[in-house]
């Protein structure tokens, strides 16, 4: 994992669409959103993945500067189901949808997108079980 | 396999089932692009117009009453009034 990949959103170039991992001065390899998205998806298909390293990947995925995309998600929930953890899949859930912040389009795209991996996995949405209320 | 971000979002809605994929990175970055200008530039405002507004106007108002400031006479005043110690008032 390349350095500047971890700080993913704080590049200081000015120019529009920049990879995220990119700075104008650092020779480092920039990283695609390709390759960043392979990358996480891959970190929660290990199949002997543990509370730890799904509770940390999750923390530091929602400390970028994105929400994930949905096969990240659906990796992660996956992981859950392997961790028999229900709580954290849909802790997830309320997490992706928090760090879309005032974009509210962004939840309803990926519970769209995550539909069949929550039906498969047998997985309630937060506003199924009444929880998206105060 | 697109590498630009641009062509995240297909140009129109598949139809009213089907939701369009939504931009879902960089927003902070793009929300900080614009504000923070921003945010610097009236910073500067305000205290230029503090500066402009208030310190000045009360500098020049010190500067106007020490201009004309007779320091004998307003000495004696005080002198009469009996506020020093040092001296007392004229005909004591």
């Amino acid at each position: 994992m390349t350095h500047a990949s971890v700080f993913r959103g704080n590049h200081k170039c000015t120019t529009m669409r920049t990879p995220l991992a990119s700075r104008c001065y650092s020779h480092a390899k920039v990283e695609t959103d390709e390759e960043f998205d392979a990358r996480w998806v891959t970190y929660f298909s290990k199949p002997d993945i543990d509370a730890w390293e799904l509770k940390k990947g999750m923390n530091t995925l929602i400390g970028y500067d994105l929400v994930p995309e949905p096969k990240i998600l659906d990796s992660a929930l996956r992981a859950c189901r392997r961790l028999n953890d229900l709580a954290s899949a849909i802790r997830i859930l309320e997490a992706v949808k928090d760090k879309s912040g005032p974009h509210k389009d962004i939840y309803p795209y990926l519970i769209q997108e995550l539909q069949p991996t929550l039906i498969e996995l047998g997985i309630s949405t937060p506003e199924d079980l009444g929880m998206d209320k105060l | 396999m697109n590498m630009n971000r641009e062509t995240d979002r297909p140009p129109v809605q598949n139809s009213t089932m089907s939701l369009a994929k939504p931009a879902m990175r960089g927003l902070l970055g793009k929300r900080l692009r614009f504000h923070l200008p921003i945010a610097f530039a009236l910073s500067l405002v305000a205290a230029a117009a503090f500066k402009y507004g208030v310190t000045e106007p009360r500098k020049q108002a010190y500067a106007d009453f020490y201009k004309q400031y007779d320091t004998t006479k307003e000495f004696n005043n005080m002198r009469d009034a009996g506020v020093f110690e040092s001296v007392r008032p004229t005909g004591e």
